[in-house]
């Protein structure tokens, strides 16, 4: 019954905000398919109606009208979902406080920046465009589809995503705030304190105002509402289990101590990011039901991150633990496929297995598997076609689909794809590299005035 | 006692000094004031309003109204008369966002690192919506000179801050005391999507947030406070909040938030703001906003364009000799440089843009260089817009715009004396203004070209 509310408050959410999203029909024919879920298919064709998968078989006839893409000897997959990533966000770190949930990534997409269509060209559909590390508690995320070329924010957005929240663990807030500032957290137990002292206030918060709206009927009641915090009403969505936590985090004990305050405050819907020694608490995520999102093979670029391996994703995997591949990073999210590739020469996971980790994993850590992350009929049309197979070194990404349009075509790949051009800036600057690249979009942008390590990124 | 005494001393002859030297410098350097309040300018050709022509007319003008226009008018004995054969008078023009006249706040509280800078004094965060621009005006800032001798007579100003940085006002560009100035009071809140420095809100997403909270609080207080104000008795008292109650005309929507939005984004996100919250929403000072002409038109927000363009040649240094590196040459170069000049173009045509479209428009200076404007314009006809419309934008649009058409925008008997008269048509390449009316005075614009026919024109009685 809720799950059939939820559906129809789905739909009407999608249609309200779907005005100005565009669809497009189209016939993948030849092709191999990589759908996930249903295994691998031959020369098996795919066709694609107003932004819908509607058929998937052989010798489909085109329908009038409907383009056609040959994908003979080609490779056919869902679209690449990177579930930590910083494009297409003019702010990332609000970092001037511990906890700063009211703020929102959603309010400051950018969707003119170019990075967005390198990675279309890496074959990614969507990404968490999340809220950086600098805060214990930090902003919510956006999820958004790579829909370039749409010069509305509002066009990117992936309509009726949940909505999520970055929180961040270990060395990152301790140095801002501990470190910059001088307040709490200065240590890891301060952190685990900021978050027990925000989710109690958002408990306290959230039963005054229970208390308000139900005297608020009452007759003849005249009493002061609580005072608005938009802080501790998002925290208390997230309490309410409205808004999935998606944890910036490295050591194991620090992971298992998150999985203990969410237990406390029955917060369950917990994604870890990085999360590089969670090979060490493998089954007590599965256990809790908490996701972990990693990197293949990346460590070392600060004390917390030196005690790391590449099966960590399978060996994750392996304890039944819902496993991404993400990359943090403009130049990593163009070949996310290379990095679920590593998992089958460290932890021989299977080509299913491996797929999984860019494409149906991260859709889950999302809340968005129902809709993209696997080549079902009825899914949105999220397709990258690859010449060669995806997982192979040797593999080139030819074709990327959004909602049924061809957003990236290697062999339609004009020189310059920026959307708006500064007439102010010299043309030296702008065959440089455009000015959002992969300099700024790290975890930390925002958080530099607080330290000048060289390697704050993740 | 003693010490009493000689402090009355001390204070008493300071005080004859002060009287001494306000009375010399009175006597000698008091400026006359005209000697008649009534302006006769005859035989000119007088743009009443965008399409109303009148070949040889004339305006009357007494004690700061349009009190007569026409082609056979009586000339009164007493008027101070300009002969305006080969001038053009038009209304005075309307500036939809500047900050002429107004001087910073003295204390710059933005210095000191702050101690916890995630729980800033909402000074410090630029949150200062009780401010009023009134308190800020100087009429002999040189900038009200200069954006007159353009031909603005008319400006909405806002105070210097950070978000929210308090009430907007229009003012004449002209005037001896601040109050003098003000024709509305209090007609805007003001807001840009500005970050605080070093402390929250530190981000766009920051100030998005922050502007969210802050209206939902006042909304909520506003309510209680009806609810006190009806029966004191038994109940809390509300405690007052200088920064919440700024937002109560807001949300009575009596007050439109005056929102700046100079690139597309900014505009985009201030059209989500509005979408959330439902204000009455005047953009200002907007530059890129071709592309966002649908979301406009739908959400009811009215729009100031900016009157600064970018350059359609880049400037080269004299230094430089002409670069020859093999970038400049490439074919690489040339295409960037097309692209570039596709939007220098996309911006010259805005104007013509929100016209096709239907959308009414003002302009507004705030981020322009003075020495630019007449030819932004000019650029903006070149692009597509007509004289007539570009007129508009300065004149008749912004009136209706800001409420005013009552009293400003076009030469109309009735309406305040504000005119602006320049030696050829306006958008003419060389035009010069050389006189322009604010509320009713006058005002000899000084230039070399303009001293010369001056002492041909005017006539005193």
């Amino acid at each position: 019954m809720k799950r059939i509310l939820y559906s129809i408050l789905l739909t009407v959410v999608t249609l309200e905000a779907t005005a100005q999203v565009e669809h497009g029909s189209v016939l993948i024919k030849g092709g191999t398919l990589l759908t996930i879920t249903k295994g691998t298919l031959e020369n098996t064709d795919l066709l694609i109606r107003d932004g819908k998968i509607i058929q998937i078989g052989k010798n489909i006839a085109p329908p009038q009208g409907v383009k056609v893409v040959d994908a003979t000897g080609m490779y056919v997959m869902p679209g690449i979902i990177d579930a930590h990533s910083h494009a297409g966000l003019d702010a990332i770190n609000e970092a001037t406080s511990p906890v700063t949930a009211e703020v929102f990534t959603g309010d400051a997409i950018n969707p003119f920046q170019v990075e967005l269509y390198r990675a279309l060209g890496g074959g990614v559909t969507t990404i968490h465009a999340m809220h950086g590390s600098a805060n214990a508690i930090g902003g919510q995320c956006e999820t958004i589809k790579l829909r370039y070329g749409v010069k509305d924010p509002d066009g990117l957005r992936m309509e009726g995503a949940p909505r999520t929240i970055k929180f961040a663990l270990g060395e990152n807030p301790t140095r801002v705030h501990g470190g910059g500032n001088n307040i709490v957290p200065r240590t890891r137990m301060g952190v685990e304190f900021v978050i027990r002292e925000a989710f109690s206030k958002a408990k306290e918060y959230m039963e005054a105002w229970d208390r308000y709206n139900k005297s608020k009927g009452q007759k003849g009641f005249r009493g002061a509402p609580p005072v608005y915090d938009l802080r501790l009403e998002t925290l208390a969505d997230v309490l309410k289990g409205n808004i999935i936590v998606h944890c910036h985090s490295y050591r194991a004990d620090e992971i298992f101590m998150l999985l203990k305050v969410c237990q406390d405050f029955g917060v369950k819907k917990v994604v870890l990011q990085h999360v590089n020694e969670g090979f060490k608490v493998a089954p007590e995520l599965a256990k809790f039901g908490a996701m972990a999102s990693v990197f293949a093979d990346w460590w070392a670029y600060k004390f917390e991150v030196y005690y790391s391996t590449a099966y960590n994703a399978a060996i994750l995997t392996k304890n039944g633990v819902t496993t991404s591949i993400n990359s943090d990073d403009g130049e990593l999210m163009r070949h996310l496929y290379h990095e679920a590739a590593k998992t089958q020469k460290y932890g021989a996971l299977s080509d299913d297995e491996a797929l999984s980790l860019i494409t149906l994993n991260p859709a889950k850590q999302l809340g968005i598997d129902g809709r993209v992350g696997s080549l079902e009929i009825g899914k949105e049309a999220d397709v990258a076609i690859f010449k060669g197979h995806p997982l192979s070194t040797y593999t080139i990404p030819m074709i990327t689909i959004v909602d049924g349009i061809i957003r990236f075509d290697r062999e339609k790949d004009p020189d310059d794809m920026r959307i708006y051009i500064d007439p102010n800036l010299p043309l030296e600057e702008t065959t440089a590299a455009d000015t959002h690249t992969n300099d700024v979009e790290n975890c930390l942008q925002n958080a530099e005035e607080a330290f000048n390590y060289m390697f704050d990124h993740n | 006692m003693k010490k009493t005494y000689l402090k009355y001393v001390k204070r008493s002859f300071a005080f004859t000094l002060m009287c001494l030297s306000t009375l010399g410098y009175s006597q000698d350097e008091r400026k006359l004031g005209p000697v008649s309040r009534s302006y006769v300018i005859s035989q000119a050709t007088i743009v009443q309003g965008p399409g109303r022509k009148i070949e040889k007319g004339t305006v009357l003008i007494k004690d700061g109204l349009i009190a007569a226009v026409g082609p056979n008018l009586t000339i009164p004995p007493d008027a101070i008369q300009i002969k305006g054969d080969s001038l053009f008078v038009y209304a005075g023009f309307i500036d939809g966002l500047s900050r002429a006249g107004v001087s910073r706040p003295k204390d710059d509280i933005t210095k000191e690192k702050a101690k916890d800078p995630g729980n800033p004094t909402p000074e410090r965060a630029g949150i200062t919506p009780q401010n009023d621009v009134r308190n800020f005006l100087n009429p002999v800032d040189k900038s009200v000179e200069e954006l007159r001798s353009l031909g603005f007579t008319a400006a909405h100003v806002v105070p210097h801050g950070g978000m929210l940085p308090g009430c907007g006002s229009v003012i004449f560009l002209g005037g001896n005391s601040a109050d003098e100035m003000v024709l509305v009071s209090k007609s805007s809140l003001y807001s840009e999507l500005v970050i605080a420095d070093r402390v929250y809100p530190n981000t766009v997403i920051g100030v998005m947030a922050k502007w969210r909270e802050l209206y939902r609080q006042a909304s909520l207080t506003k309510t209680y406070e009806s609810t006190y104000a009806s029966n004191r008795t038994g109940i809390d008292r509300p405690t007052t909040d200088r920064v919440l109650e700024a937002f109560y005309p807001v949300i009575d929507k009596r007050l439109p938030v005056l929102f700046r939005a100079d690139k597309a984004l900014d505009l985009q996100r201030v059209l989500s703001l509005q979408k959330d919250l439902g204000f009455s929403l005047i953009a200002v000072n907007v530059k890129e906003g071709w592309d966002v002409i649908p979301k406009i038109k739908s959400s009811g927000a009215k729009v100031f364009l900016s009157l600064e363009l970018p350059e359609e040649k880049k400037e080269e240094k004299k230094d430089d000799k002409p670069s020859e590196s093999p970038f400049t040459d490439s074919l690489e170069h040339k295409a960037l440089e097309k692209r570039r000049l596709d939007f220098v173009a996309l911006h010259a045509g805005q104007a013509a843009a929100f016209q096709k479209a239907g959308v009414p428009f003002g302009f507004s200076t705030i981020s322009s260089k003075t020495k630019d404007i007449h030819s932004s314009l000019r650029r903006m006809i070149r692009s597509g817009l007509t004289e007539d419309q570009a007129l508009a934008a300065l004149t008749t649009n912004p009136a209706s715009l800001l409420g005013l058409s009552d009293r400003l925008g076009s030469i109309d008997t009735g309406k305040v004396a504000n005119l602006v008269i320049s030696r050829k048509p306006f958008f003419d390449e060389k035009s010069k203004v050389q006189y322009v009316f604010v509320d009713g005075i006058m005002y000899k614009i000084e230039s070399k070209e303009n001293e010369k026919a001056a002492e041909k024109k005017t006539d005193k009685p």
